[in-house]
């Protein structure tokens, strides 16, 4: 898919004969409409020719010819005997947890182990590079095959038998590998690539959110680091796939909402490596999207994080859907900060805050507040009648350091659970 | 068309052809510009174009002697060139400029001196605009516009050739400025941050020698791309020096930078092309407004900046309606020039205005007093402007106004009043952001 950020489109040949994962005649049909010269039904206006103008069959024999794959599992036959004999198979790939075998059912294809420690260029670099020569079509997967292997992974998110961080890894791992194998074959004309984006990005989204804060080890940290890197390179994948996908000023019916949250994730945004500023972002947004009801939404909550309106932010911040809550809650906790900061500095000292109104101004539980009232270095007290009370101009404010410590919203709790 | 015979044709391809070896024998670089300005739709050259197509074997023409064909490499894509701008097929046409602007450069790189120079700029400006148009041709048949990309990737070639001890480095700031117009164009504005780095930081390079033409639009750009990233204090002095520097005549004294909205600045600003002051206009007003500096009404109505005259008079009265409604009238413009959020942050600078407000009328019933409001009173000044906030809204703008310096005071929670010092509640920005 980084392919496409060039903006050169190709035609998907993929009138092969891929059997696919269910032999479905309608799928394969449904494919290969796209490819007839200036008959692209969804995207009449949007034919692109190659480039240079030569049709791929022109280029045959050429490195950059485009694969399509024919591998009907989850997992290439050959891959899954390898790394059977091996004992390379991760916990949901062992049939009855057996180290050593697995089924066609279980694997799921991998991304190769070299790879793993190459940094994205090269990632990106080999997924350009891979020609017909080197790679198998029994090796890649076809679109129908990929779209069942993510729904396979998926729903593996909501298995309650391992740790969240086990079930993330492999996940994460073997979403990579499906995107491999979109980009190996160019597929970039299809509301179903599309949709699978949208939801690898909401994996990421939600494994954001989880990771943080799980027990702070340092391979937990550079867990929540890779999958933020992969949420802002899938993110950016998605919006060129609708750059890609547009005919004249229509816009896909989740795009609103994917856009949104690139707002979410860029709250502050000032003080960024020139040309990354939400200004310029906001630039080359198409209108409708800049007046849908989730851009507005999202550039209200940023206007208030902005701004420090505390007491805004965490109104707005009541209406967020699960999605939203997941990137916007470090910034919860931030403007919770900023918060203390201001009562703390500008309160008359003779009137200590009430913890009950902090709590409610905060979104917090009471017990809660004592906590991270503590956490920014301040002390609270007691009032004559016994009401927990926080005085003002305390020395010892500081930020909260980014502890493991989760402080919930009034209203979202179950988003935490 | 009047006729045109054969005869006439090969005379004025040689008639080329001639000026063209003559002027690189002869150094002479202002022939050689005119024979490379295409968008310049000289007769000379629109009447070459319309010879070439009908003699169509210019080639012949130019292998028959050594004095032309030893530019074979750069005259034989720019006739192509030529023959499809004025066929109207702009992607052909680019393409073969590009080959010949290629060729070009590396005949460039063999003369010792500078003296090409200005051919160079001629060179780099007709791709760029060049580029543009194919774009707009591709687009218009449904592809995918990529030239103005490839004459971006041409243009780095071109200013790594430059980059060097010689006097031909002077030239690096033109192409730069080109660079910025296309990645501006392409919204591929992140690419800018390379090539600024080596023009600030390579050795090679100082600043102050480069024509001033060019720091003026190297400015005007960088100075954009601070008030992108809110460096108000950079942007300030960068679109400052343009508006300063646009017209040679003007006096380039420092001291002035900070009174460009005074009588003094509305008489510089005459002197440029109105053009000009506008452009600088649209980006250095929202930073002076961030740092508390207003421009004059005379200013926004000579240069019918509009848009930002209800921006000006919300700061001035404290209206934070006629704020919000000034941001919705004109969202899509602010959006387009990437000011929006800069100008949505000055709400803060509006509310300050409007407790001064009320301050002073407080002064004024019972000055002993004045020092005290209650939040009351300003959730009523505010429903006033049709604003609705509660009493624990506008606690929290009071806190945050105290926080960031633009109130001097505490409030009090239980008396549900904010006490203001008795010296300076409302201090100026003084040409400094808000505090963040």
């Amino acid at each position: 898919m980084e392919r496409s950020q060039n903006g050169e489109r190709r035609r998907n040949l993929s009138s092969s004969s891929a059997t696919g994962f269910h032999s479905n005649p309608t799928r394969t049909t449904r494919s290969s409409n796209n490819f007839r010269p200036g008959n692209a039904p969804n995207h009449s206006n949007n034919y692109h020719p190659v480039r240079n103008r030569r049709s791929n069959q022109d280029r045959e024999g050429e490195a950059e010819k485009v694969i399509v794959g024919t591998c009907p599992f989850m997992c290439p036959e050959e891959e899954r005997l390898q790394r059977q004999r091996l004992r390379d198979l991760a916990v949901f790939e062992r049939l009855n947890g057996n180290p050593r075998e697995s089924s066609p059912t279980l694997a799921v294809k991998k991304v190769p182990n070299f790879l793993l420690n190459y940094c994205s260029i090269y990632f990106n670099i080999f997924c350009r590079t891979i020609s017909a020569q080197s790679v198998q079509r029994s090796d890649v997967r076809p679109l129908p095959v990929l779209e069942e292997t993510l729904n396979y992974l998926l729903d593996l998110m909501d298995s309650a038998e391992h740790p969240f961080e086990v079930v993330h890894d492999f996940v994460f791992d073997r979403t990579r590998s499906i995107r491999q194998d979109l980009s190996m074959q160019n597929i970039v004309n299809d509301k179903v690539v599309i949709h699978m984006y949208e939801k690898m990005v909401k994996f990421h989204v939600v494994s954001h959110h989880k990771l943080r804060g799980s027990r702070s080890s340092s391979s937990n940290s550079s867990m929540h680091y890779l999958n933020r890197e992969q949420l802002t390179k899938t993110l950016t994948s998605l919006y060129n796939l609708y750059e890609a996908n547009r005919s004249s000023n229509s816009v896909y019916e989740n795009e609103a909402e994917f856009r949104s949250l690139y707002v979410l994730l860029h709250l502050d945004s000032s003080g960024q490596p020139m040309g990354e500023s939400l200004s310029l972002w906001f630039r080359n947004l198409p209108t409708p999207i800049v007046k849908s009801k989730e851009m507005c939404f999202a550039r209200r909550v940023l206007r208030y994080f902005r701004m420090g309106n505390y007491r805004r932010f965490f109104c707005t911040a009541a209406e967020v859907s699960y999605i939203q809550y997941c990137i916007i809650e470090p910034y919860i906790d931030e403007v919770r900060a900023f918060a203390l900061a201001c009562i703390n500095k500008c309160g008359y000292q003779l009137h200590p805050y009430p913890l009950t109104h902090l709590s409610k101004l905060l979104m917090m539980e009471e017990s809660k507040v004592e906590l991270f009232c503590n956490s920014c270095g301040l002390e609270t007290s007691m009032d004559e009648v016994g009401n927990k009370v926080l005085p003002t101009k305390q020395a010892s404010f500081c930020h909260p350091k980014g502890g493991s410590q989760r402080y919930s919203f009034l209203g979202l709790e179950q988003f935490d659970r | 068309m009047a006729y045109l015979s054969m005869g006439e044709a090969h005379r004025r391809i040689t008639d080329y052809l001639n000026r063209f070896s003559d002027a690189v024998f002869c150094q002479n670089v202002s022939s050689l510009k005119q024979l490379l300005s295409f968008s310049s739709n000289s007769p000379f050259l629109i009447s070459l174009a319309d010879a070439l197509n009908l003699f169509q074997d210019a080639n012949r023409l130019i292998k028959q002697s050594d004095k032309y064909s030893q530019f074979g490499d750069i005259i034989v894509p720019l006739f192509r060139s030529l023959q499809n701008y004025r066929t109207g097929n702009l992607v052909e046409s680019y393409h073969a400029f590009e080959k010949s602007a290629n060729a070009f450069i590396q005949e460039f790189r063999n003369w010792e001196s500078a003296w090409a120079l200005e051919a160079l700029y001629v060179l780099a400006y007709e791709i760029r605009v060049l580029a543009e148009r194919a774009d707009r041709e591709l687009a218009s048949s449904g592809k995918s516009p990529e030239k103005l990309k490839a004459a971006g990737s041409f243009l780095m070639k071109v200013f790594g050739v430059l980059a060097g001890k010689g006097a031909k480095r002077v030239g690096a700031l033109y192409v730069t400025c080109q660079l910025f117009k296309i990645y501006f164009k392409l919204g591929t504005v992140h690419l800018c941050r390379s090539v600024i780095r080596s023009i600030e930081t390579a050795r090679i390079f100082d600043f102050e020698e480069f024509p001033t033409r060019d720091k003026v639009t190297y400015m005007y750009y960088t100075g954009r791309l601070e008030v992108f990233n809110e460096n108000f204090p950079a942007a300030d002095q960068k679109l400052s020096y343009a508006l300063m520097h646009c017209n040679p005549r003007n006096e380039t004294n420092i001291r002035y930078v900070s009174s460009v909205f005074d009588a003094y600045a509305l008489h510089l600003l005459d002197r440029n092309s109105p053009d000009v002051s506008l452009m600088i206009l649209k980006y250095l007003i929202p930073v002076k407004l961030s740092i508390g500096i207003l421009p004059k009404d005379s200013i926004l109505q000579k240069y019918n900046l509009d848009e930002y005259s209800n921006i000006v008079q919300a700061l001035r009265r404290g209206d934070l309606r006629l704020l919000r409604q000034a941001l919705q009238e004109h969202e899509d413009q602010f959006l387009r020039s990437g000011v929006y959020l800069v100008l949505e942050k000055l709400e803060l600078q509006v509310y300050q205005r409007l407790l001064k407000k009320i301050y002073i009328i407080q002064k004024q019933k019972d000055p002993s007093k004045a020092h005290q409001m209650k939040l009351e009173v300003i959730v009523k000044a505010l429903k006033w402007l049709e604003m609705d906030m509660d009493v624990d809204e506008v606690e929290c703008i009071v806190a945050i106004l105290i926080y960031k310096n633009l109130v001097k005071g505490y409030f009090a929670h239980k008396s549900k009043v904010v006490v203001l010092s008795k010296q300076d509640p409302f201090p100026k920005l003084n040409g400094k952001p808000v505090n963040s």
